[in-house]
């Protein structure tokens, strides 16, 4: 086995907790059963990578296993890397898309290869219909980097795939156009989206947020929304500012549904719009160029905080449309001009 | 002192009439005002004592009715059949026209394509099948608004629903909703074929079945009599017409084998035929049941 695969297994093992360990060796199914067996877990970290690294040896372990075990890794913990979102579309009039894994495979490998001599392509696919890519970049003269590699995941007979953000952003016009021309697409332009959640993402971009659904079948009543209002309460005892509330609880029902919101972090407004103001006169006022300003909203979960202002009465409702249009208009970076 | 006197009636000076002018005036003001008191009081009396005869007028009809409906009770717990048959009659005719209508609304579903008014529009609900077989249902939520839009939906990612609805939502509402109905069904159809033929009939294929999202690109190899000595077959099944279940374009081919010997050549032709014109499952289906006669044959 090459020294540089062996380090690099030894890299990718030693950045798996150990509570993940069995998990992701039997995903990566390259040691059998038997071989994990004489592992003993319950050494310290160095300990069991060293016998793992042995056992690789024993089997012959090549750079494509690395890399697919370098894949799992990623699957594992998708969250480590900011995921950009791609779409592609057709040309009008073009065929019914008879996607074929082999071909697209083929064909995404041979255009890489064709523009740089020295670069490390690997496939995984998953039950959900999607293909995890890794790619390695080297250049004419050089070996390929393992340690910086971009992933993108296809979804296969759509036109979106997201990619890992990189900062090797020289490779990204030809990783777009190896994955248009392999999967029958005409073009492909980068989507003003981004995040860490690779799930939320997906849920934006195929509308998937929202899967409650009114049938004649449910038995379910509508739930009585209770203002958090003690049902053993005095009956005299009446809220002062009750009416508000409950509009404030209704608008806020309308515009964010009843079910959890998909999970950003973060929302960037770049205005560029004159000033306006109520005060005639002021210096600001009359100015003739735009002012520029960046704005970015912050959050742990930034959907659910902005779902949570309203009724926090931190801000009225109903919300600014720049903020509630996010989901359904698969955006978080804006440019705002004047009309 | 004549004119200090001013009770003289006769009093030849001015002020002395004048002022008893003005004395009978206030006199007779006064008594009018009294009289006036007098008579609002006993208004105000009159009006009181005429509340109080309604009062007390309402409060014997309240006592009479409570009186009333004490006794009815009592008569009602004293004859209980009779009234309540006919309650629990009428309760359950209600309950079975509700559980009927229940049942007619559910029973839309077999319809394929239902739908239910939400606050702001419909959920239409696309209940797909395959040879009598019940498959998935798929939901779009429509908001009834200019324009019409789906606000969102279940349907799987790599159905074209937004040509659909680029093409036909705005204008024509019926189409859009049976076009959409023509490929849901379509797919679900493929897809119960693709996985009939892996579940059923595994041992019949000697690879995995290389398939992709929509079910519209089928791969295969397969052997007549598995564990025999024949070449194994391979199948390409391309399905072109998405809003078809049977493929448009089929190859079959022969691994392995530089040229095929007449009979061999008859079967591959054959089969191509075969999966043009039947569903996928049915074909294998026929493979098996000929594959048990040669078995039989062998037996005997």
């Amino acid at each position: 086995m090459d020294e540089t695969v062996a380090e690099f297994i030894k890299r990718t093992i030693l950045k798996i907790p150990m509570n993940e360990l069995t998990t992701i060796l039997k995903a990566w199914d390259f040691l059998s059963e038997n071989q994990l067996q004489t592992v003993n877990f319950r050494q310290r970290k160095e300990s069991v990578v060293q016998h793992l690294i042995h056992l690789c040896e024993e089997k012959r372990a090549s750079l494509s296993d690395a890399a697919l075990l370098d894949i799992i890794y990623m699957q594992f913990h998708q969250h480590q890397k900011v995921w950009d979102v791609f779409q592609m579309n057709k040309g009008p009039g073009e065929d019914v898309d008879l996607f074929d894994m082999k071909q697209f495979k083929n064909s995404f490998k041979k255009i890489l290869q064709r523009a740089l001599k020295n670069v490390t392509v690997s496939f995984r696919e998953t039950e959900e219909n999607a293909v995890w890519i890794r790619i390695a970049w080297g250049t004419q003269y050089t070996k390929p980097n393992q340690y910086k590699p971009t992933y993108v995941v296809y979804y296969s007979q759509t036109p979106y795939a997201f990619m890992s953000s990189s900062m090797l952003r020289r490779n990204t016009p030809l990783l777009g156009q190896a994955l248009t021309v392999a999967s029958k697409h005409h073009q492909i332009v980068k989507m003003d989206l981004r995040s860490r959640y690779l799930d939320s993402l997906k849920a934006i971009v195929f509308k998937q947020y929202n899967q409650t659904f009114e049938t004649h079948n449910s038995t379910t009543p509508l739930q009585e929304r209770s203002l958090g209002l003690d049902i053993n309460m005095d009956s005299r005892i009446i809220h002062e500012n009750i009416v508000e509330k409950e509009r404030v609880q209704r608008i806020t029902q309308e515009t964010f549904g009843d079910y959890p919101q998909p999970q950003l972090e973060f929302a960037q407004y770049k205005l560029e719009t004159k000033f306006k103001s109520g005060l005639n006169g002021s210096i600001l006022a009359e100015r003739e160029e735009p002012l520029r300003c960046l704005i970015k909203f912050s959050s742990p979960h930034l959907l659910e905080a902005l779902k949570s202002l309203a009724p926090a009465g931190i801000a009225d409702a109903p919300l600014s449309p720049l903020l509630t249009c996010i989901p359904n208009k698969r955006m978080n970076y804006f440019k705002i001009r004047d009309k | 002192m004549e004119q200090a006197n001013p009770l003289r009636p006769d009093g030849e000076s001015k002020g002395g009439v004048l002022a008893h002018l003005e004395r009978l005036e206030t006199q007779v003001s006064r008594s009018r005002k009294q009289s006036e008191e007098l008579q609002s009081v006993q208004a105000q009396e009159g009006a009181l004592g005429t509340k109080i005869h309604k009062l007390r007028r309402l409060r014997d009809e309240l006592r009479a009715a409570v009186r009333h409906r004490r006794a009815s009770v009592k008569a009602c717990i004293a004859n209980v059949e009779p009234n309540q048959t006919v309650e629990i009659n009428e309760q359950e005719a209600l309950e079975e026209k509700l559980g009927n209508v229940k049942a007619i609304l559910q029973a839309y579903h077999f319809t394929g394509l239902s739908g239910k008014l939400t606050s702001r529009g419909v959920c239409v609900c696309i209940n797909t099948a395959f040879e009598g077989n019940l498959l998935d249902s798929y939901f779009v939520d429509l908001v009834i608004q200019k324009p019409l839009r789906i606000h969102h939906h279940s349907v799987p990612v790599f159905i074209p629903l937004e040509e659909i609805a680029a093409k036909y939502l705005q204008t024509n509402i019926q189409h859009f909703l049976f076009s959409l109905c023509e490929y849901l069904n379509a797919y679900s159809g493929r897809k119960y074929q693709a996985d009939r033929l892996q579940s059923d009939f595994a041992a019949l294929l000697t690879g995995p079945l290389q398939r992709n999202p929509l079910c519209n690109l089928l791969s295969f190899t397969y052997k007549l009599d598995p564990g025999g000595q024949s070449f194994p077959f391979c199948a390409r099944l391309l399905y072109k017409d998405l809003t078809a279940t049977l493929p448009t374009d089929v190859t079959v081919t022969c691994q392995g084998v530089e040229a095929l010997s007449t009979s061999w050549e008859e079967q591959r032709a054959s089969h191509e035929t075969l999966f043009c014109t039947k569903p996928l499952h049915q074909v294998f289906a026929s493979f098996a049941r000929k594959g048990e006669k040669l078995d039989m044959s062998l037996v005997s």
